[in-house]
Protein backbone atom coordinates (compact mmCIF):
# COMPACT_ATOMS: atom_id res chain seq x y z
CA UNK A 1 0.00 0.00 0.00
CA UNK A 2 2.83 2.41 0.82
CA UNK A 3 5.42 1.60 -1.79
CA UNK A 4 3.49 0.05 -4.72
CA UNK A 5 -0.28 0.26 -4.21
CA UNK A 6 -1.00 -1.23 -7.66
CA UNK A 7 0.21 -4.57 -6.32
CA UNK A 8 -2.70 -4.63 -3.85
CA UNK A 9 -5.18 -6.06 -6.37
CA UNK A 10 -7.99 -8.65 -6.37
CA UNK A 11 -5.50 -11.56 -6.31
CA UNK A 12 -3.75 -9.96 -3.34
CA UNK A 13 -7.07 -9.75 -1.45
CA UNK A 14 -7.83 -13.40 -2.33
CA UNK A 15 -4.54 -14.31 -0.70
CA UNK A 16 -5.28 -12.15 2.36
CA UNK A 17 -8.65 -13.92 2.77
CA UNK A 18 -6.84 -17.23 3.17
CA UNK A 19 -5.31 -15.88 6.38
CA UNK A 20 -7.66 -13.20 7.70
CA UNK A 21 -11.38 -12.57 8.04
CA UNK A 22 -12.91 -9.65 6.13
CA UNK A 23 -13.22 -7.81 9.44
CA UNK A 24 -9.49 -8.27 10.09
CA UNK A 25 -8.59 -7.16 6.54
CA UNK A 26 -10.58 -3.93 6.95
CA UNK A 27 -8.96 -3.38 10.35
CA UNK A 28 -5.49 -3.92 8.87
CA UNK A 29 -6.15 -1.74 5.81
CA UNK A 30 -7.45 1.19 7.85
CA UNK A 31 -4.58 0.80 10.34
CA UNK A 32 -1.99 0.79 7.54
CA UNK A 33 -3.61 3.82 5.86
CA UNK A 34 -3.68 5.69 9.17
CA UNK A 35 -0.01 4.95 9.85
CA UNK A 36 1.03 5.72 6.29
CA UNK A 37 -0.38 9.21 6.64
CA UNK A 38 0.57 9.96 10.22
CA UNK A 39 4.15 8.74 10.15
CA UNK A 40 4.89 11.01 7.20
CA UNK A 41 3.31 13.94 9.08
CA UNK A 42 5.16 13.08 12.31
CA UNK A 43 8.39 12.70 10.32
CA UNK A 44 7.99 16.27 9.06
CA UNK A 45 7.67 17.50 12.67
CA UNK A 46 11.06 15.97 13.51
CA UNK A 47 10.30 14.47 16.86
CA UNK A 48 11.73 11.29 18.22
CA UNK A 49 10.91 8.80 21.01
CA UNK A 50 11.39 10.13 24.54
CA UNK A 51 12.97 6.91 25.78
CA UNK A 52 15.79 4.62 24.67
CA UNK A 53 15.01 0.90 24.24
CA UNK A 54 16.43 0.31 27.77
CA UNK A 55 14.16 2.96 29.28
CA UNK A 56 16.51 5.96 29.60
CA UNK A 57 14.95 9.43 29.18
CA UNK A 58 16.52 11.05 26.10
CA UNK A 59 16.83 14.59 24.79
CA UNK A 60 15.47 15.01 21.25
CA UNK A 61 19.07 15.38 19.94
CA UNK A 62 20.11 12.11 21.64
CA UNK A 63 16.99 10.37 20.40
CA UNK A 64 17.54 11.52 16.81
CA UNK A 65 21.09 10.10 16.98
CA UNK A 66 19.84 6.82 18.43
CA UNK A 67 16.79 6.24 16.28
CA UNK A 68 17.86 8.16 13.17
CA UNK A 69 15.81 10.23 10.78
CA UNK A 70 14.78 7.24 8.66
CA UNK A 71 12.59 4.50 10.16
CA UNK A 72 14.26 1.08 10.28
CA UNK A 73 11.73 -0.35 7.78
CA UNK A 74 12.67 2.25 5.16
CA UNK A 75 16.41 1.80 5.89
CA UNK A 76 16.03 -1.91 5.02
CA UNK A 77 14.23 -0.96 1.83
CA UNK A 78 16.97 1.52 0.88
CA UNK A 79 19.63 -1.13 1.55
CA UNK A 80 17.82 -3.63 -0.68
CA UNK A 81 17.66 -1.19 -3.61
CA UNK B 1 -17.25 -3.67 -6.91
CA UNK B 2 -14.76 -3.28 -4.07
CA UNK B 3 -12.38 -6.03 -3.01
CA UNK B 4 -14.18 -6.07 0.33
CA UNK B 5 -17.95 -5.87 -0.08
CA UNK B 6 -19.69 -3.13 1.93
CA UNK B 7 -22.24 -4.22 4.51
CA UNK B 8 -25.86 -3.69 3.46
CA UNK B 9 -27.19 -0.61 5.27
CA UNK B 10 -29.83 -2.74 7.00
CA UNK B 11 -27.09 -4.73 8.74
CA UNK B 12 -25.77 -1.64 10.53
CA UNK B 13 -27.78 -1.27 13.71
CA UNK B 14 -25.53 0.78 16.01
CA UNK B 15 -27.40 4.09 16.51
CA UNK B 16 -24.21 6.18 16.63
CA UNK B 17 -22.93 4.61 13.41
CA UNK B 18 -26.28 5.27 11.72
CA UNK B 19 -26.07 8.89 12.89
CA UNK B 20 -22.48 9.22 11.59
CA UNK B 21 -23.53 7.83 8.19
CA UNK B 22 -26.39 10.34 8.05
CA UNK B 23 -23.98 13.16 8.97
CA UNK B 24 -21.58 12.04 6.23
CA UNK B 25 -24.35 11.81 3.65
CA UNK B 26 -25.46 15.32 4.55
CA UNK B 27 -21.90 16.60 4.06
CA UNK B 28 -21.32 14.48 0.95
CA UNK B 29 -17.93 13.16 2.12
CA UNK B 30 -17.79 10.25 2.49
CA UNK B 31 -20.92 8.82 0.90
CA UNK B 32 -22.25 5.60 2.46
CA UNK B 33 -19.68 3.29 0.81
CA UNK B 34 -16.74 4.08 3.13
CA UNK B 35 -18.73 3.63 6.37
CA UNK B 36 -20.39 0.44 5.08
CA UNK B 37 -16.94 -1.04 4.36
CA UNK B 38 -15.32 0.03 7.63
CA UNK B 39 -18.44 -1.15 9.50
CA UNK B 40 -17.11 -4.67 8.85
CA UNK B 41 -14.59 -3.86 11.60
CA UNK B 42 -17.27 -2.61 13.96
CA UNK B 43 -14.98 -1.40 16.77
CA UNK B 44 -12.88 0.65 14.34
CA UNK B 45 -15.71 2.10 12.29
CA UNK B 46 -17.04 4.77 14.65
CA UNK B 47 -13.68 6.37 15.58
CA UNK B 48 -12.66 6.35 11.91
CA UNK B 49 -15.90 8.05 10.87
CA UNK B 50 -15.73 10.57 13.72
CA UNK B 51 -12.12 11.48 12.83
CA UNK B 52 -12.91 11.75 9.13
CA UNK B 53 -15.89 14.06 9.67
CA UNK B 54 -14.36 16.14 12.47
CA UNK B 55 -11.05 16.74 10.71
CA UNK B 56 -12.77 17.77 7.49
CA UNK B 57 -15.83 19.74 8.48
CA UNK B 58 -14.87 21.21 11.85
CA UNK B 59 -11.92 23.17 13.24
CA UNK B 60 -10.38 26.56 12.63
CA UNK B 61 -9.12 26.26 9.07
CA UNK B 62 -11.42 27.33 6.21
CA UNK B 63 -13.47 24.31 5.14
CA UNK B 64 -13.26 25.33 1.46
CA UNK B 65 -9.46 25.22 1.67
CA UNK B 66 -9.55 21.82 3.38
CA UNK B 67 -11.96 20.52 0.72
CA UNK B 68 -9.54 21.67 -2.01
CA UNK B 69 -6.66 19.99 -0.18
CA UNK B 70 -8.69 16.80 0.23
CA UNK B 71 -9.34 16.58 -3.53
CA UNK B 72 -5.69 17.42 -4.30
CA UNK B 73 -4.59 14.53 -2.07
CA UNK B 74 -7.17 12.10 -3.47
CA UNK B 75 -6.03 12.84 -7.00
CA UNK B 76 -2.40 12.42 -5.95
CA UNK B 77 -3.30 9.11 -4.27
CA UNK B 78 -5.05 8.08 -7.51
CA UNK B 79 -8.10 7.27 -5.39
CA UNK B 80 -11.15 7.35 -7.64
CA UNK B 81 -13.57 7.15 -4.73
CA UNK B 82 -12.63 10.19 -2.64
CA UNK B 83 -11.62 12.14 -5.79
CA UNK B 84 -15.21 12.01 -7.01
CA UNK B 85 -16.89 13.15 -3.77
CA UNK B 86 -17.58 16.80 -2.98
CA UNK B 87 -18.52 18.58 0.23
CA UNK B 88 -21.92 20.24 0.03
CA UNK B 89 -20.89 22.55 2.88
CA UNK B 90 -17.91 23.80 0.83
CA UNK B 91 -20.01 24.17 -2.30
CA UNK B 92 -22.64 26.15 -0.39
CA UNK B 93 -19.84 28.36 0.94
CA UNK B 94 -18.88 29.17 -2.64
CA UNK B 95 -16.22 26.60 -3.57
CA UNK B 96 -16.47 25.83 -7.30
CA UNK B 97 -15.05 22.98 -9.36
CA UNK B 98 -12.84 25.48 -11.21
CA UNK B 99 -11.42 26.67 -7.89
CA UNK B 100 -10.72 23.07 -6.81
CA UNK B 101 -8.92 22.39 -10.11
CA UNK B 102 -6.90 25.57 -9.76
CA UNK B 103 -6.00 24.56 -6.19
CA UNK B 104 -4.86 21.16 -7.40
CA UNK B 105 -2.92 22.10 -10.50
CA UNK B 106 -2.00 25.79 -10.72
CA UNK B 107 -2.20 27.45 -7.35
CA UNK B 108 1.43 28.64 -7.54
CA UNK B 109 0.73 30.85 -10.54
CA UNK B 110 -2.89 31.73 -9.69
CA UNK B 111 -2.93 35.18 -8.11
CA UNK B 112 -6.39 34.64 -6.63
CA UNK B 113 -4.88 32.32 -3.99
CA UNK B 114 -3.56 34.12 -0.92
CA UNK B 115 -0.06 33.38 0.39
CA UNK B 116 -1.65 31.55 3.34
CA UNK B 117 -3.69 29.33 0.98
CA UNK B 118 -0.62 28.64 -1.16
CA UNK B 119 1.41 27.54 1.88
CA UNK B 120 -1.38 25.20 3.00
CA UNK B 121 -1.61 23.71 -0.50
CA UNK B 122 2.19 23.31 -0.63
CA UNK B 123 2.03 21.57 2.75
CA UNK B 124 -0.35 18.97 1.32
CA UNK B 125 1.47 18.76 -2.00
CA UNK B 126 4.90 18.17 -0.49
CA UNK B 127 3.86 15.90 2.39
CA UNK B 128 3.64 12.83 0.16
CA UNK B 129 5.64 14.09 -2.82
CA UNK B 130 8.83 15.06 -0.99
CA UNK B 131 8.40 15.23 2.79
CA UNK B 132 12.06 16.25 3.17
CA UNK B 133 11.02 19.69 1.87
CA UNK B 134 8.78 20.15 4.91
CA UNK B 135 11.63 21.25 7.14
CA UNK B 136 12.12 23.85 9.89
CA UNK B 137 12.14 26.69 7.32
CA UNK B 138 8.86 25.41 5.85
CA UNK B 139 7.22 25.35 9.30
CA UNK B 140 8.60 28.84 10.03
CA UNK B 141 6.86 30.05 6.88
CA UNK B 142 3.60 28.27 7.79
CA UNK B 143 3.71 30.00 11.20
CA UNK B 144 3.59 33.39 9.48
CA UNK B 145 0.11 32.53 8.20
CA UNK B 146 -1.34 30.03 10.68
CA UNK B 147 -1.37 29.46 14.44
CA UNK B 148 0.34 26.31 15.74
CA UNK B 149 -3.14 24.87 16.42
CA UNK B 150 -4.15 25.47 12.80
CA UNK B 151 -0.91 23.88 11.54
CA UNK B 152 -1.58 20.77 13.64
CA UNK B 153 -5.17 20.73 12.37
CA UNK B 154 -3.95 20.93 8.77
CA UNK B 155 -1.18 18.36 9.22
CA UNK B 156 -3.43 15.85 10.94
CA UNK B 157 -6.16 16.41 8.32
CA UNK B 158 -3.69 15.86 5.48
CA UNK B 159 -2.20 12.73 7.08
CA UNK B 160 -5.51 11.10 7.98
CA UNK B 161 -7.34 11.78 4.73
CA UNK B 162 -4.40 10.67 2.57
CA UNK B 163 -4.18 7.45 4.58
CA UNK B 164 -7.88 6.70 4.12
CA UNK B 165 -7.63 7.56 0.41
CA UNK B 166 -4.79 5.05 -0.02
CA UNK B 167 -6.88 2.49 1.84
CA UNK B 168 -9.91 3.05 -0.43
CA UNK B 169 -7.65 2.97 -3.48
CA UNK B 170 -6.35 -0.43 -2.38
CA UNK B 171 -9.94 -1.67 -2.19
CA UNK B 172 -10.59 -0.57 -5.79
CA UNK B 173 -13.41 1.68 -4.59
CA UNK B 174 -15.36 4.09 -6.77
CA UNK B 175 -18.37 6.12 -5.69
CA UNK B 176 -21.41 4.04 -4.68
Amino acid sequence: MATDPDKVDAAFFDELRKHYSEEEIVELGAFIGFNLGYHTFFGSLKFYPLFSPDGRLLTQAESEKLYGATPASLKSKEAAE
Amino acid sequence: MTHIAPLPKGKISDPEMIELIAEAEKLGVPDDLFPRIVARASEQAKPLMRALLLSHAQGNVDHRLKETIRVLLARFANDKYFSALRSRKAREAGLTEARIDAGCFEYESDRSFTEAEKWALRYADQMFLDASKIDAAFYAELKKHYSEAQIMELGAFIAFHYGMQMFMRSLGATTS
